[in-house]
């Protein structure tokens, strides 16, 4: 995939870059307006991922842009403004989703493949790793195409564990995933072991032993 | 006032006492003169006495009380008694005058002073009245200004000028110190929207970072926990910066969407979502429908912030009992003892029971919707349970 990295605070530019490179994406980088615009009016992305704030303009206007010239590429804005007003007019614009800071690179990685499903496919795409294949139309998972009955969150979490294969997800990151902002009000991880402990279940019995404990207590999905 | 009374009693009364005096010896004189003429000797009882005499006495002047006739009571005179010789015979003169009686004048005295005082009294007080409205009417207005004074409202001060230097004075120091007061308010809350919004991008690149320190190397599991306790911490600062900027935009009002929304449906939704984090179990009564006009976002914190409030101070093994009434919402949870400073409760960073993970501002959110919609909120303590009531104002409720 080739994405595009607006964003003006080279540290987290560059770490988004790492993480995205890391599953084998072409990543380009833009550290202001101006190389922002360059770059879209030049080169066509898969994934555009836009800071609202670049020192020299806002972001809002590359949208904008993108959106005259019916570019094809995904957008997710970054933001560290949190006002419900403002995603709403990201998402007016036509932005594909939306994400304050500061965010999980996980969280991020997981948006991004969202949004190219939906862009690419239409929301029909089924994903497959190995064995496991997921239709995220019907949000439904097969374990060497047989249904697999899972719950809605066993469902989000096992979406969310095969975007982010291979990395170290901390309770606290799968925490944010699937429960946003309700996640904070936690004082016990408890109810996370139950569901990953149930999706463990279920893969291991259909033989898809990828869910692996790391460092003691974070998980990774991993194929050995 | 009693001095002069005094001194002008003593005054008149020695005044008239010489004028009576000075009439007796004249009369006197007249008679003698016309008892020189012809010794026809008459008599004007009690004015005039005269008799003819042995010998010649002192001559007296004193006071007597003597019957009057003619106004049929004892009367005060002043008597004035001599002996003259005339034409070789003795005569015994006496002569009285009416004294005004003392009580009479001490009373015309006091009489006149005090409708003199009446008088005096009721003009300056119409005058100084009528003077002091017009002198502190700017004054009054400028109070009344003052007293309108808010420092949500962002309005700025209105005061009418005055010609009094003392005023025009005051109102220039009123007016330093209201702009002085409104500038530090308004740099307070950019401080803190800027806070909260600068910190964003520092916190998101020290997660960002992390997790691909996390994802690089081969830690061990202590270097593991560590960086997970720090991404736990930016996870509470990232929370803390929410809920400040949260209070900023309440009370910069900057909530104006407001929706007709069925709380009896969103607490149920709200609760739905409590149930997979905490084992704790909700008991919801509704004992009314309930429409309110507000903005969902704010509806939806508020429930959170009630309902976590009470999950997080109360046992697992315990329930908490949501009630909606056609007037409020109450949520119960149980206690051991009431909490010591109830009027604390809904301020930011108050807390009493070291609670884990409680930033402390969920109880002050509360208060600000509450304050944004006119709903009363109200804490107490009834058989060994924490009730939390918001009062919706009537009129919006059903």
């Amino acid at each position: 995939m080739k994405i595009l990295i607006a964003e003006d605070e080279i540290a987290l530019q560059q770490s988004i870059v790492t993480y995205l490179e890391g599953d084998g994406n072409v990543c380009e980088v833009a550290a202001n307006f101006g190389e922002a615009h360059y770059k879209v009016d030049l080169y066509e992305y898969d994934i555009i991922i836009l800071d609202v704030n670049l020192v020299t303009g806002s972001g809002l206007e590359i949208l904008k842009i993108l959106k005259e010239t019916r570019s094809s590429a995904g957008v997710i804005i970054i933001s560290a403004n949190n006002s419900l007003q403002d995603k709403l007019e990201g998402l007016d614009l036509g932005a594909d989703d939306y994400l304050t800071k500061p965010f999980h690179l996980a969280e991020l990685n997981s948006r991004i493949k969202a949004v190219l499903r939906r862009g690419t496919f239409g929301g029909n795409e089924t994903i497959k790793f190995n064995e496991i294949t997921i239709d995220t139309k019907s949000k439904t998972a097969y374990i060497n195409d047989l249904h697999k009955p899972l719950t809605r969150k066993e469902y989000d979490l096992l979406l969310f564990f095969i975007t982010n294969k291979g990395r170290v997800l901390s309770k606290e990151i799968i925490a944010e995933h699937l429960w946003g902002d309700h996640s904070d009000l936690i004082d016990n991880y408890d109810f996370i072991y139950v569901h990953i402990n149930n999706l463990r279940k279920k893969l291991t019995e259909a033989g898809a032993k990828y869910i692996k404990t790391a460092y003691g207590s974070g998980y990774k999905f991993i194929a050995d | 006032m009693l001095l002069s009374t005094i001194a002008l009693y003593f005054y008149v009364r020695n005044l008239l006492e010489s004028e009576i005096e000075e009439e007796l010896y004249s009369t006197k004189a007249r008679i003698e003169n016309s008892l020189k003429n012809d010794t026809i000797l008459y008599a004007l009882p009690p004015v005039i006495e005269i008799k003819r005499t042995a010998n010649i006495g002192i001559e007296k002047l004193k006071d007597t009380i003597i019957y009057d006739p003619s106004q049929n009571e004892m009367e005060e005179f002043r008597e004035l008694a001599t002996y003259s010789e005339i034409n070789g015979t003795y005569y015994s003169i006496k002569v009285r005058a009416l004294v005004v009686e003392t009580r009479n004048i001490l009373m015309a005295i006091i009489l006149s002073y005090f409708i003199i005082i009446f008088f005096v009294f009721v003009f300056l007080f119409y005058f100084n009245k009528a003077g002091n409205q017009k002198l502190w009417l700017p004054f009054f207005t400028n109070l009344g200004e003052i007293k309108q004074f808010s420092l949500e409202s962002e309005k700025p001060i209105h005061l009418v000028d005055s010609s009094i230097l003392e005023f025009s004075e005051l109102n220039t120091v009123i007016l330093t110190l209201t702009q002085k007061v409104n500038a530090d308010y308004r740099n307070l809350k950019q401080f803190t929207e800027d806070v909260s919004h600068e910190l964003q991008t520092p916190l998101a690149i020290i997660q960002a970072k992390i997790e691909n320190i996390i994802n690089s190397n081969n830690l061990n599991a202590t270097q593991y926990e560590h960086l997970t306790s720090i991404q736990k911490d930016i996870q509470r600062l990232t929370q803390l910066n929410k809920r400040l900027s949260l209070l900023t935009k309440l009370e910069n009002r900057q909530f104006t969407n407001p929706e007709e929304l069925y709380l009896n449906s969103v607490i149920k939704e709200r609760i739905d979502n409590f149930k997979e984090l905490f084992s704790t179990k909700i008991e919801l009564v509704e004992q009314g429908q309930v429409r309110l006009k507000m903005d969902p976002y704010l509806l939806d914190i508020l429930c959170d912030n009630l309902i976590s409030n009470a999950l997080r101070h109360s046992v697992a093994s315990c329930s908490v009992k949501v009630t909606i009434d056609p007037n409020g919402i109450t949520v119960m949870n149980p206690g051991d003892e009431a909490l010591r400073h109830p009027e604390k409760l809904f301020t930011r960073f108050y807390g009493e029971a070291i609670s884990k993970k409680s930033m402390g501002l969920g109880l002050a959110i509360v208060q600000k919707i509450c304050d944004l919609y006119r709903f009363l909120p109200t804490y107490t303590f009834e058989d060994k349970q924490h009730i939390f009531k918001i009062r919706f104002q009537i009129g919006q409720t059903e």
